[in-house]
């Protein structure tokens, strides 16, 4: 199957400096494949270059060298824009504009007669939840409305495939479970969507696949099971009814034992060595185990290790 | 709403301190008087380069500058005195020293500035108090606009007139009414005006028919009104010249010169009180000559060249 | 061509939203109290100088739209980001620069025709109850047609300036764009004395270099013909299409420069 969307050594120099001499790497060398109706999670700290390779694919910034294929066409093709949608990081449009007159005047950019725009442009207000607000000046939206409005306008042309910069950023949690749900619906007709984010957790319940970005080189690609798969870091006992000194003991070897109340504490265990020693240890005690699971790395340790590792330059 | 109420009587409060302050400051130090006749520029293609592609509009500032100069002089200059005595030389003061360089001004930003022309003609020539008294400098603007526009049968028209009026040269005169009636759509009346001036320049008839002749076409108002009032003039003219023929015949047949109006009505040979055409009565002066009432509006009458007088 | 329009109706509607239209207020009211306080004091030149007066103001202030709001066509979109929704719509980036050009066009044409409206109606009030013979002795008549010529003019004028802005304004900041146009605009108008240079220049280099600048920067003065129109000398028809056509290629050459600019930025 076809990649939606691929990098080919994408490169961004900026020259810098009072004489534009000295030139700054933003972006080194990016080389990965967005399948066809995945959610591909771009992923890194600030000043990554999320943005940069973002705008490189809108062509809104030209690339110093390597080059980018959506939909198997070069990027920035009409053809292409034509096919996708686009939400800019910090989106901003005319102020002097309704909801509604906004949507309307994208629609006409693509191209739609006066009747379908403004079919469309009433369809995805709805979508997006802004009702009576349509009517009035963006300049008095709120920074979660304009979000809606600009996550409206990505879908007015009915894409194949998002590119979205930032998509829940300035969202309360009633904001992104919508945004979320968006996406996810999205998925489900068969769109393919790639999204940048710092919000590790919903990258997390959202992507199939994640990049992560750091100082412009990919440090890691790949399915998220295999990344946070055979990545245990411990163990979690949660035990209860054991009396203080019992606690004591059976957590000398524990990494943290935390207090949970009502007789109950959680305790930390390395992987080595196994609990099930512990287990024992435990029953004879009097207590009881309510439960034993294997701690998972997040998404954020991996994260946080990949690029500590790269800013100190060491191989991870 | 207290707050508003404190803020504003405060600003209020704050306003009024400034008006004091700035009276107090008034008295102590006043600020020179605007000079008001000051050019600003003096040198016409200056001030076309700086007024860029305003030009027009700029010659309407500076023309409407002209005419507050020329009214102000003359409203000064007739507040002065009322008896002023008719001099032919030009203006003894610096009355009226601004008139060309503002007319100038004037026309250069807007060489086609017609009025200016016009008015410059009339009132650069004028002799004091009412003019500049400068007739060649009248000569030298109608010049210019001629120079702007070769067909402008008006502007001859007005050099022919100041060099009648205010030169008494009846030749050039004559000359400059030949040639505005070469003009394309020159009126009828200026070719036999330019006979008539040269075989009797300076003769009152002929002035009669220039002054008529400005009359009747559609000039600017203050041209007309001018007209009018040098054709009144004219008509005093012939009226002193009967009266001084009425008093002279007496003298001849009496032997004695009459002393007053009352001495010719009683012996008859005048109805009533002789009064100019504005109504101000007649004077007889020193050495029985009939002369207008220094008070008459029509005063000072023009001079006329001795040859030109009609004969007695 | 739709997108094109599209983005012109926005430019325009921005103008008119941002209440730019009240500028005509001002106008107004700038020539009736001056066509007032003129009819007091000029020995009848009243009508001259109101047409002199609604003449230069619906230039003045036609300069003052074009320069301020030309500048920031581009600058203000890309400096306030909404520049990346628009380009990511399938549509060219000279798109954008015509749409530009054309809707503040379209904003100062409406602008103007309501200038020369008002002007003539301060004519018509001001010619009331004057007799025939007289007007016949001016210069032109007070409803004279050729105003219209002038009116002209001044708008293709406007609209070279506009072209002027847009180019700065697609890559410089507003306060220098405004500078550099408004520079452009004055020597623009002394075309005159940049052709004839060798009257008050000697050096043959100095020469060269104002006939140099002669060819290259507009020749706005050629555009002013208000003057001569208020003393009723008629514009020849051949004069009107050379100056247009003039305007029409110095205006396409700026439109293709502020593209080609334009089409090779990074927006970061």
């Amino acid at each position: 199957m076809a990649a939606a969307l691929s990098t080919f050594d994408l490169t961004k120099d900026y020259p810098i400096g009072f004489w534009r001499r000295r030139s700054c790497r933003a972006l080194d060398r990016l080389t990965l494949d967005v399948d066809q109706g995945e959610v591909f999670g771009f992923l890194g700290p600030n000043g990554a270059g999320k943005t940069t390779t973002l705008k490189l694919l809108m062509r809104l910034v030209f690339p110093t060298g390597g080059r980018a294929e959506i939909l198997g066409r070069p990027a920035g093709d009409l053809d292409v824009k034509r096919r996708i949608g686009y939400l800019p990081e910090n989106p901003y449009f005319y102020d002097h504009l309704t909801a509604e007159e906004l949507l309307v005047y994208f629609a006409g950019l693509f191209g739609y007669g006066a009747a379908e725009r403004r079919k469309r442009a009433s369809r995805l207000l709805d979508e997006v939840g802004i009702g009576g607000e349509r009517r009035l000046q963006l300049r008095k939206f709120s920074k979660g409305m304009l979000q809606r409005v600009g996550i409206a306008q990505t879908l007015i042309n009915d894409p194949e495939l998002l590119i979205l910069d930032e998509p829940m950023s300035g969202l309360d949690p009633l904001g992104r479970r919508d945004v979320r749900s968006v996406i996810l619906s999205l998925r489900d007709r068969g769109c393919t969507v790639f999204f940048s984010s710092h919000v590790l957790s919903d990258a997390e319940t959202l992507c199939s696949r994640v990049a992560i970005l750091a100082r412009g080189r990919l440090v890691a690609c790949g399915r998220l099971t295999e990344i946070l798969a055979f990545r245990a870091r411990g163990w979690e006992m949660i035990v209860a009814d054991a009396p203080e000194t019992a606690i004591a003991r059976i957590g000398s070897g524990a990494r943290r034992v935390v207090r949970l109340g009502d007789g109950r504490y959680s305790l930390e265990l390395p992987l080595d060595p196994p609990p099930a020693r512990l287990l024992s240890e435990v029953a004879a005690a009097g207590a009881q185990v309510v439960s034993l699971n294997p701690i998972r790395e997040t998404l954020e340790d991996y994260f946080v290790e990949q690029v500590a590792a790269r800013q100190s330059g060491t191989p991870s | 709403m207290n707050g508003v109420g404190t803020i504003g009587v405060t600003m209020a409060a704050l306003l009024a301190g400034t008006m004091v302050v700035q009276a107090a400051r008034d008295r102590r130090y006043p600020l020179p008087p605007v000079n008001d006749t000051s050019l600003y520029l003096t040198s016409g293609a200056a001030a076309r380069r700086l007024t860029v592609s305003l030009n027009a509009l700029a010659a309407d500032v500076y023309w409407v500058r002209t005419l507050q100069y020329y009214g102000g002089a003359r409203r000064r200059l007739s507040g002065q005195s009322s008896a002023a005595e008719f001099r032919p030389e030009p203006a003894p003061s610096s009355d009226y020293d601004r008139l060309y360089p503002l007319l100038d001004l004037t026309t250069t930003l807007d060489p086609r500035f017609t009025v200016a022309y016009r008015f410059g003609a009339v009132f650069l020539a004028e002799p004091y108090p009412s003019g500049a008294g400068q007739p060649d400098l009248a000569i030298a603007l109608l010049e210019k606009g001629i120079r702007e526009q070769p067909d402008k049968w008006e502007y001859m028209e007005d050099a022919g007139f100041v060099y009648y009026w205010y030169r008494h040269d009846y030749t050039q005169a004559a000359r400059w009414f030949e040639r505005a009636s070469q003009a394309p759509e020159a009126p009828n009346w200026l070719r036999p005006l330019a006979a008539t001036t040269l075989a009797q320049g300076g003769d009152r008839r002929s002035s009669k028919i220039m002054w008529t002749a400005i009359l009747q076409s559609a000039e600017p108002d203050w041209l007309k009104r001018s007209a009018e009032h040098r054709l009144l003039q004219l008509r005093a003219l012939d009226e002193i010249d009967q009266l001084q023929a009425a008093v002279d015949a007496y003298a001849t047949r009496t032997g004695r010169f009459p002393a007053d109006w009352q001495t010719l009505i009683r012996a008859g040979v005048l109805p009533g009180l002789a009064a100019d055409p504005t109504g101000a009565p007649y004077e007889i002066g020193a050495g029985a000559r009939v002369r207008l009432s220094p008070q008459s509006p029509l005063h000072p009458l023009p001079s006329e060249p001795a040859a030109a007088r009609p004969p007695r | 061509m739709r997108p094109v329009l599209a983005i012109a109706v926005n430019v325009f509607r921005e103008s008119v939203r941002d209440k730019v239209l009240y500028n005509l207020l001002l106008f107004a009211v700038v020539i009736m109290a001056g066509s007032y306080l003129i009819g007091q004091l000029t020995a009848g030149q009243d009508v001259k100088i109101i047409k002199d007066l609604g003449l230069a103001a619906t230039q003045i202030f036609g300069l003052f739209i074009a320069i301020f709001i030309g500048i920031g066509l581009v600058s203000k979109e890309v400096e306030r980001g909404s520049i990346d929704s628009v380009l990511a719509k399938p549509i060219e980036r000279y798109h954008l620069i015509l749409g530009k050009y054309l809707g503040l066009t379209l904003t100062l044409a409406l602008n103007v025709a309501i200038m020369a409206a008002a002007l003539y109606a301060v004519l018509t009030y001001v010619r009331w109850g004057i007799d025939p013979a007289i007007e016949r002795a001016w210069d032109a008549p007070a409803l004279d047609a050729r105003l219209l010529q002038a009116v002209l003019l001044i708008l293709v004028e406007l609209l070279v300036v506009t072209a002027i802005a847009l180019v700065f304004s697609t890559f410089s900041t507003p306060l220098l764009s405004a500078a550099l146009t408004f520079a452009l605009v004055v020597v623009g108008h002394f075309s005159g004395d940049l052709r004839n240079v060798q009257d008050v220049v000697k050096s043959s280099a100095a020469q060269w270099a104002a006939r140099g600048v002669y060819w290259v920067v507009p020749n706005l003065a050629q555009f002013d013909v208000k003057a001569q129109v208020v003393h009723g000398q008629t514009v020849p028809a051949g004069y009107l299409a050379l100056t247009i056509a003039y305007a029409a290629l110095y205006v396409a050459m700026l439109i293709a420069l502020a593209s080609l600019v334009f089409s090779r930025r990074d927006f970061k």
